[in-house]
């Protein structure tokens, strides 16, 4: 074929910037799919191990818009596909001939070389060009317009499927060499030289030791490797994706790689060579050596030493890409042109054989095939599920894990969406056993952190609460099994700290109900802020009620120049009397310590009455307390509520799963029919007769549409007169029945009885309505018909089948 | 409403009712027996109530400094009097008393609900003191005048008035006139009032209330003025350049000198003048912007010096307050040991330990203010010499500035003498014989005099810009020195109450701790 010069070059590159800068991310990720690379070194490989490839790519191909969550070939239903699928056209033939011709060509210039991968048997086990199978295409979602989101699309959707080769390319796991795990410790200075010693060996132990984890990994990891590490080093294939610098702001070529979705660079060491490229308008084979990876390629394609082309048609060069290249419909055009100008040796790509992708809004929502995506890495394991799909509302989970066969799991990472409980991270510490609980705004208690070992009450726990969102200003609750701590903010009594130390549980003899018997507090110690508008000395700082000591201390502020605080003790031992409410107030039970002594605070009164509020005080705040701990239990419960019911919420804007909003719209949707229905019915169609006489699919001319216009409103005269005349009959009739009738009584009246003679009235009396009836009707059609005449026109000139006949007459 | 005199007994407001009153009102039970203990001060009282009492004078209050609320009604009082020291008080009940006049409240700026209903008062006045007034009742009083009702439009705390029952509240326009003129009112005569009569009101009143409200903001305008006057000139006269922005002070200079003003009518003296008053401006502008100037930098270091002070004694305080914390915490817990110990030997061993703990935190805190002290000590002497220059070059710069001024003067000085003897030869000639007035002929008699004239001029003017520049000079240096002054004074009272608080913090612990030991041997 002259089709081939000896320079056929192969390019995928200008495909990728051209989506780029299409926007057409099906297309791209299509073409990502699709794409096989074949690294250079790969010289072995054999006609099998290229069909392996192939069928490895069938595999991947997975995106084909009926199939979505299928993964394997076999699942695949061949006969429901289109024809394209299964047959190849002329012109594809045609192109099949063109690519073997090269590809003999090529075979026998460089007999050195791997054969290329020009013609895979598709799903179908039909031979398709690679460039065929690329189909550039616009997707209506906005995420899909730029390559780093599309390509993270991509990389959901696909499912990593090694070869038959059961090796994993070795590339990847040398992506991530485990980080060191221990670091000297920085020197440090006053230690004496025996510490040092010590430390050292300590160190040289500790080394000896990690260098043997160290190889005991390496162990691992040759094993996990099937102890085959290297000598398929550089052997092994991959496709990936190469973005061309030009257009949309693409300032270097880069590669993606389309199961991780990451770029790198073409330096990178991970690609080790290119055999060939290709788009969805030509092929090109790397004629470059590869010897320093990837990274003294040329990115040229135009240039026809560096990158052999199968079609002429398409080559060009570099630089002129950015112009040619700017829309989809160009394409067609540069290939036609170039054909004219040289038709033996062009040759035009064959449209793709594809069907058009189609991605609905549930299935990129869904993003993985069946919702759900796994990606193993080192000690670590993530799991994706689509939104919706677990009833729990998971979506993404992270466990990293202690050893390389990931069987001892450490930490448990889980992501939560759309829960009615707002519960958006829970963090699971598998050695420690500590759940950690995070929210987002909205909780009906208010919780932003929860982090807890068990979910029964007076254990370890810390709540944390959004601050703001709660009446009473809570902040923080710490609990451990005795002691609870509460950290309040923005109050007005300008409380800041609450911490109650619990006794042991009395054993309740004589209470008959064990519901509830709760900790006797031992101390509760209260902290404040300073409140601006009292002097500091009356500002109680901290007040700390010694229960079962019966003492409560106070501690006031500081006032502004000092260092010291006022302090007052007061000793409630003697004022519990036999009666209980009698208080005898004596100068020892308070004992006061003032920065600046002041008079009236000698006074017993005010002593007195300060301890009276401090009672009632140290009664408020046991309650609180009591309230608090009563307010976790209920917190507790709920939050077992909320796990065992989790609800999701949904959007009033998510059309698809807000059932309501469904119900209505559809409900809606039914009464709007009904009426369009019920409209219809009524505008019956009075041009329908006149137009069934003409022969179906005639067009009307004008003289016909006059004629058609004069027929109906004749037509309609003639009802009308008809009418009028049916009026005028019945009218007549009447009048003359009631004539004979009268004629009849007044001859028979006086043989009549009274019972006819009734009749008789009655009739007359009805006859006469009648006809008044059919007399009023009768002037009013007189009245109205003409004006019924005229709408009829005038609606006939506007008719729109008739309008534009009849404007002229107008 | 007058009350049968001689039927009643009046009563006199002495000691020993108001004792009555406040033991009957004061605290009841526990805290009754444990006040009555320790006898009520008539300085602690918050409340009282003299009501029926016949009581014609108020009087003997004025102990009562802290009083709240003071109920003085159904008596037959005829003066508001006796309530100057009252300065507390918030509530006020005055009612069904014989007063006739509203007078002696202008101490009690606090208080907010005022009751002087069934009196006999015929116009609201005296009330301006009472900013925060909330509650006035007025009722059945001989308030005749509606136009007294706009007296009551500079409370604006005002919610609540009752007018009921005197003259004006008969009259048909009554509510609505006080609807308009007091706006943010809320409940007249116990009545709440609503939004839609307001409107109607103010709809009604609406050209008089804009007059009136344009009267107001005039009024308010122009006190604002003077009020920005005033500032300003106080803020002059602490830069001790005050009136020196103009032409004041050469004003002043021809405002007592009788031979200047009449030497001025001759001719060329007056271009003199002009030239001369032109200068003498400048200067005094000039002397006016240094002034300023030196003025703002004077506050800057001032500032800064106290700014760093202050940071300064609030570290030293922190560090103090450290200091006390960790000592509160570990003595607490030798205190609980002493308290569980048994042994006698260790219980002394651990109470020396604690006292010991105690006279190391006073040589902390001791050492802490010592530091201060000295830290101090340095920067105000620092302060000190930097302000006492500021304040040397401010004064040296100014005198140049005098200097000139004073140059001027004697420049003027020559050029009118000058003028004077050519003129008076002139006159002795015969040459010059112009219509001048005649006190200003007078001085042309012979050489002697009109020097003499001339020289007097001088003199005055120039004791004038000398005086101008001793106040100035005398201002600044007194400022300076009351300045450095308080400052010294003010850190050695500093120092003072902080040692004073340690003696007394450590006191207090070593007394704690002495009881302690004191009941542990009894125990």
């Amino acid at each position: 074929m002259e089709v081939l010069r000896e320079k056929v070059e192969e390019e995928e590159a200008a495909e990728r910037e051209e989506a780029a800068e299409q926007a057409e991310h099906a297309e791209k990720m299509e073409r990502m799919v699709r794409l096989a690379e074949v690294s250079k070194e790969e010289r072995i490989l054999t006609q099998d191990e290229l069909r392996d490839l192939e069928k490895k790519m069938m595999a991947v191909e997975i995106p084909i818009p009926a199939e979505r969550p299928i993964i394997n070939k076999a699942i695949i239903d061949v006969s429901k596909l289109p024809p394209s699928y299964t047959t190849n056209s002329p012109k594809e033939e045609h192109l099949l001939q063109v690519a073997d011709n090269f590809s003999r060509q090529y075979s026998h210039l460089c007999p050195d070389r791997v054969p290329l991968f020009l013609y895979p048997l598709n799903e179908c086990e039909v031979p398709k060009f690679v460039s065929t199978t690329l189909r550039p295409t616009l997707m209506p979602y906005p995420e899909l317009y730029n390559w780093d989101s599309c390509a993270q699309f991509v990389s959901d959707f696909l499912t990593m499927v090694p070869l038959l080769d059961p090796l994993k390319p070795v590339v990847k796991k040398k992506e991530k060499v485990s980080p060191k795990k221990y670091a000297v410790k920085p020197p440090r200075d006053l230690t004496s030289r025996f510490e040092q010693e010590q430390e050292d060996k300590r160190q040289q132990e500790i080394q000896a030791l990690e260098k043997k984890r160290l190889r005991e990994e390496e162990e691992h990891l040759l094993e996990a490797e099937k102890s085959k590490p290297d000598p398929l080093h550089g052997l092994r294939v991959h496709s990936w994706v190469l973005v061309l610098a030009g257009k949309r702001e693409v300032p270097e070529c880069f590669f993606i790689d389309p199961l991780t979705a990451r770029s790198y660079s073409t330096k990178d060491d991970h690609f080790l060579g290119i055999e060939s490229l290709w788009n969805h308008r030509n092929y090109w084979v790397n004629m470059q050596d590869c010897w320093n990876c990837c990274k003294d390629l040329v990115f040229d394609l135009g240039d026809p030493v560096r990158w052999e082309y199968m079609l002429l048609g398409s080559d060009k060069p570099y630089l002129s890409l950015t112009e040619d290249y700017d829309e989809g419909m160009d394409n067609d055009d540069d290939v036609e042109y170039l054909g004219k100008e040289d038709e033996d040796k062009s040759f035009d790509m064959p449209p793709s054989w594809v069907a058009q992708i189609e991605i609905t809004p549930e299935e990129f929502e869904t993003r993985c095939p069946n919702g759900k995506k796994v990606i193993q890495y080192k000690r670590a394991q993530v799991e994706k599920w689509a939104p919706y799909l677990n009833n729990n509302g998971l979506v993404c989970r992270l466990t990293t894990y202690e050893d390389l066969q990931c069987t001892k799991g450490l930490e448990i990472k889980e992501w939560y969406q759309n829960r009615e409980d707002m519960l958006e991270l829970r963090h699971i510490n598998r050695t420690t056993g500590l759940h950690v609980d995070y929210f987002k705004p909205g909780h009906p208690q208010a919780l932003q952190v929860h982090s807890y070992k068990s979910m029964l009450p007076e254990m370890d726990r810390v709540m944390e609460f959004y601050e703001m969102a709660r009446e009473d200003g809570l902040i923080k609750r710490e609990e451990t099994p005795m002691t609870m701590t509460e950290y309040y903010g923005g109050r007005s009594d300008f409380l800041s700290y609450r911490h109650i130390n619990f006794g042991p549980r009395i054993k309740k003899l004589t209470q008959n109900s064990a519901e509830s018997n709760p900790r006797p507090m031992v101390k509760i110690t209260e902290r404040f802020s300073r409140n601006p508008e009292k002097p500091a000395d009356e500002d109680v700082a901290e007040r700390v009620f010694l229960i079962t000591e019966e003492r409560i201390q106070l501690r006031y502020h500081c006032r502004d120049d000092y260092i010291t605080a006022s302090k007052r003790e007061f000793l409630r031992r003697t004022e519990v009397d036999s009666k209980g409410n009698k208080i005898n107030m004596t100068p020892d039970m308070c004992i006061s310590f003032e920065v600046e002594p002041m008079e009236h605070t000698k006074k017993l009164l005010y002593q007195y009455k300060t301890m009276i509020h401090l009672k009632n005080e140290e009664k408020l705040s046991r309650h609180q307390a009591w309230e608090s701990e009563l307010e976790v239990l209920e917190i507790l419960k709920l939050r077992e509520e909320e796990e065992a019911a989790h609800t999701l919420t949904i959007s009033i804007y998510d059309t698809k799963r807000n059932e309501k909003s469904k119900e209505y719209r559809e409900a809606m949707e039914r009464v709007l029919h009904e009426e369009h229905l019920q409209q219809v019915e009524t505008q019956l169609d009075y041009l329908a007769p006149f137009l069934a006489q003409l022969s179906p699919g005639e067009k009307l001319t004008r003289w016909q549409a006059v004629r058609l216009k004069d027929e109906c409103l004749s037509d309609f005269k003639q009802r009308l007169i008809d009418k009028a005349n049916l009026i005028q009959a019945r009218f007549e009739k009447e009048t003359q029945e009631l004539q004979k009738k009268q004629q009849w009584y007044q001859e028979n009246q006086v043989t009549l009885s009274p019972e006819d003679e009734d009749l008789y009235l009655s009739y007359c009396s009805q006859a006469m309505f009648r006809i008044r009836i059919l007399e009023q009707r009768l002037n009013r059609h007189k009245e109205m018909a003409p004006l019924k005449y005229l709408a009829l026109e005038e609606k006939l000139y506007k008719d729109p089948r008739l309008v534009e006949f009849l404007k002229v007459f107008v | 409403m007058s009350w049968p005199y001689d039927s009643m007994q009046l009563k006199v407001m002495d000691d020993n009712m108001l004792k009555v009153a406040v033991g009957e009102q004061g605290p009841q039970e526990e805290a009754g027996r444990l006040a009555k203990q320790e006898d009520i001060l008539f300085k602690d009282v918050l409340s009282l109530q003299l009501d029926f009492q016949n009581i014609l004078h108020i009087d003997n209050l004025w102990q009562f400094e802290n009083l709240q609320k003071l109920q003085l009604n159904n008596n037959i009082i005829e003066r508001i009097e006796g309530l100057e020291n009252l300065t507390h008080l918030v509530w006020l009940d005055l009612s069904f008393n014989n007063i006739e006049a509203i007078e002696g409240l202008d101490t009690l700026v606090n208080l907010e609900d005022l009751s002087l209903s069934n009196n006999r008062i015929s116009k609201i006045d005296s009330l301006d003191a009472l900013v925060k007034l909330q509650v006035l009742s007025l009722g059945n009083n001989q308030i005749g005048n509606i136009m007294n009702v706009i007296y009551l439009r500079q409370f604006t705390c005002l919610q609540t008035l009752s007018l009921a029952g005197n003259p004006i509240a008969e009259a048909e326009d009554y509510k609505m006139f006080i609807y308009a003129y007091l706006p943010d009112l809320v409940y007249l005569d116990f009545r709440h009032i609503d939004e839609q009569a307001r409107e109607v009101a103010k709809i009604k009143h609406q050209y008089n209330i804009d007059e009136l409200k344009h009267r107001e903001a005039q009024m308010q305008a122009q006190l604002e003025d003077e009020q920005g006057q005033r500032e300003k000139l106080a803020e002059h006269k602490l830069a001790f350049i005050e009136h020196l922005d103009g032409s004041f002070l050469f004003e002043s200079l021809y405002a007592e000198d009788m031979e200047g003003n009449k030497l001025s009518y001759l001719p060329g003296v007056g271009e003199f003048l002009e030239a001369y008053k032109d200068k003498f401006v400048i200067i005094c502008l000039n002397i006016f912007e240094y002034g300023l100037k030196q003025q703002e930098k004077r506050k800057i270091e001032l500032d800064t010096f106290n700014e760093c002070m202050q940071e300064a004694i609030l570290e030293n305080q922190e560090q103090g307050k450290l200091k006390v914390a960790k000592f509160e915490e570990r003595h607490l817990q030798c205190l609980n040991a002493i308290r569980e110990e048994t042994e006698l030997s260790n219980i002394e061993k651990k109470l020396i330990e604690c006292s010991d703990d105690i006279n190391e935190l006073f040589n902390m805190l001791m050492m802490l203010e010592m530091q201060l002290v000295e830290q101090l000590e340095e920067t105000i002497n620092m302060f000190e010499r930097n302000i006492t220059d500021l304040v040397g070059l401010f004064v040296e710069n100014v005198q140049s500035l005098m200097a000139q001024c004073r140059d001027l003067e004697n420049h003027h000085h020559e050029k009118v003498l000058e003028t004077a003897i050519n003129y008076l030869e002139k006159i002795l000639k015969g040459e010059m014989d112009k219509d001048l007035p005649d006190d200003v002929r007078a001085l042309f008699v012979d050489k002697d005099t009109i020097v003499n004239a001339v020289g007097a001029s001088h003199d005055i003017h120039l004791l004038k810009i000398d005086n101008r520049e001793d106040e100035l000079v005398t201002g600044i240096n007194s400022w300076c020195t009351h300045l450095v002054d308080k400052i010294h004074k003010d850190e050695i009272m500093r120092n003072r109450k902080r040692v004073k608080e340690i003696t007394q913090y450590i006191g207090h612990m070593q007394s704690e701790l002495d009881n302690l030991e004191c009941g542990d041997i009894i125990d």
